[in-house]
């Protein structure tokens, strides 16, 4: 079936009204009477179960290329006692959580878009709200508070595992030893910079989750539409987490919090 | 009582109810039929208040509920069970959560009287030997008559059901159909149901409603509605032989 131009438009054009109703409803219902505690529990849990893996197999990445860029550039230059330093700025400033975002974006994002979409399209959630149950607080609203703190926690281990990883890397491809590599690590580290990106992780956990519950919650159609849906919100949460690194490294350069 | 009055709705260019007239005759089976993709759920999901009408009036004993503000809205629908198609049980919990989760979810009761309550819509439905399993593991017919349960676990009033023996066999379409009238006759429902099952509609129904091109075009008693010459026999029973004999067999 050959797919006409303005159908591809339109399905977007839904995708993005879906996010932005999702944003009424969930800001409307966050402060409603019953408060889903026992969810918000279940939600954290799961989260960190599934994202946990897939975001530690990216901080290993991350200290694979750290470590042939650093290591490459230290030996050209002559420079390996600043390697640690650019290396663990970088991870805790950028790279840590942009690659945790979209790792998340991908992993659980995209899992909550295809299991709350399921759930519209087998009617659970009309039972729900025939059972005078709403679905964005018992649904979505757990699975974004549980986002919210998910994310810099496993945005943390992700920074321990990369610098980690990095220093394992170096020793291995250029010798640098430890003690050369955590000589000058810290230096410029100040606390604002860590602050930051834990904020940073949380916000992008927060519009990474809502997006992809908006996505599923407003989903009609079949198995084909679900996927098609899918999709959306992993490329629509990907930019996202592109941008909202983008806001915070302006924030950063024009108040001086994380500069060094 | 249930009194609908020129529904109209719509999705997009998709007229799907064009002023639809239906009554629900209280402690009575009413089915309505029509083939697939005719508006049946559309209707459903309009007189339970989850899909707002374009125009028209629901009156559910008295109150209009396309007019009635959250508050209201959700007093009328808890007056109404939903089987809903293919029985909508929510994967990530066991029978027993499925059934006790309305009573649970509002602390209606104490632990002691939910797990009362659930195992005896559990045993109206001959499914109390399969608390701990999970939908996923049940057959379509089990899956079906869980969510029976778990409709009635709040004593509705009113029960619809959305194809309740579509994609079922003989026997389990016998069982599910069975229990329907069980509950029917022993607890006074008043039940409005949506199929193009035709044995069904023979077995349960009082009176039978016709719905095409997004109209109720007849309304019979069942024994008038198996009779040669009524409307809803035409249309559902003696097209099909007619579109046979069209293609020559
Ligand atoms: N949420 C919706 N959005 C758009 N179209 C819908 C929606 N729900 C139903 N429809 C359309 O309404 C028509 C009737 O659907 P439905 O009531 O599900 O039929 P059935 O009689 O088989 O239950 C179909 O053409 C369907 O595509
Ligand atoms: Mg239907």
């Amino acid at each position: 079936m050959p797919v006409k131009k303005n159908e591809a438009a339109n399905e977007w054009l839904y995708a993005g009204k879906s996010i932005i109703f999702m944003y009424g409803s969930f800001s409307y219902w966050l402060f409603k009477d019953m408060f889903p505690y026992r969810q918000l529990g279940e939600q954290f849990i799961r989260t960190m179960l599934e994202g946990f893996a897939t975001i530690m197999v990216g901080a290993v990445v991350q200290g694979l290329f750290l470590a042939w860029l650093g290591g490459y550039y230290g030996d050209r230059f002559g420079a390996y006692i600043w390697i640690g330093t650019a290396t663990t700025f970088s991870i805790f400033r950028e790279t840590s959580v942009l690659m945790a975002g979209i790792l998340f974006a991908a992993r659980v994002g995209t899992a909550f878009t295809v299991e709350i979409g399921s759930m519209s399209m087998s009617g659970q959630l009309d039972a729900l709200r025939l059972m005078a149950v709403e679905p964005t607080q018992h649904i979505v609203i757990p699975r974004v508070l549980a986002s919210v703190i998910t994310l810099p926690i496993l945005k943390a281990f992700s920074d321990g595992l990369a610098i980690f990883s990095t220093m394992v890397f170096l020793k291995m491809w250029f010798g640098v030893s430890f003690p050369i590599f955590l000589e000058h690590a810290f230096e410029f580290l100040k606390p604002s910079i860590i602050t930051l990106s834990l904020i940073k992780a949380g916000i992008m956990g927060f519009f990474v989750a809502l997006n992809a519950c908006g996505l599923g919650y407003y989903f009609t159609g079949g198995a084909v539409e679900l996927g098609k849906t899918t999709t959306k919100s992993t490329v629509i949460n990907f930019l996202y987490v592109m941008i909202i690194d983008l806001i915070f490294g302006i924030i950063v350069e024009l108040t001086g919090w994380g500069t060094v | 009582m249930i009194e609908v009055k020129n529904l109209y709705k719509s999705f997009g260019e998709n007229d799907v109810l064009k002023g639809l007239y239906l009554t629900v005759e209280e402690r009575k089976a009413t089915v309505v039929i029509g083939r697939s993709g005719i508006g049946k759920s559309v209707l459903l999901r309009c007189i339970s208040g989850l899909l707002r009408p374009d125009s028209g009036e629901i009156f559910i004993d008295g109150d209009d509920i396309t007019k009635a503000s959250r508050a209201k809205l959700l007093k009328i629908r808890s007056k109404i069970g939903m089987l809903f198609q293919e029985g909508a049980l929510f994967d990530s919990l066991t029978v027993f959560e499925n059934v006790a989760f309305p009573l649970a979810y509002h602390q209606l009761y104490s632990e002691v009287e939910i797990e009362r309550k659930v195992m005896k819509y559990l045993e109206i439905v001959e499914m109390e030997k399969f608390v701990d399993a999970y939908p996923g593991e049940l057959s379509g017919g089990m899956r079906r008559k869980v969510a029976i349960a778990r409709a009635m676990i709040l004593e509705p009033k009113y029960l619809f059901y959305d194809e309740p023996t579509s994609g079922l066999d003989p026997y389990s379409s016998a069982v599910v159909e069975i229990m329907i009238k069980k509950l029917q006759s022993e607890l006074n429902i008043t039940s409005l149901i949506v199929t193009h099952d035709i044995e069904l509609t023979r077995f349960i129904a009082d009176y039978i409603a016709l719905l095409e091109n997004g109209k109720i075009t007849a309304m019979e008693s069942r024994d008038m509605a198996f009779t040669e010459d009524s409307l809803v026999y035409e249309h559902f029973i003696k097209r099909r032989e007619r579109i046979r004999a069209e293609n020559g067999y």
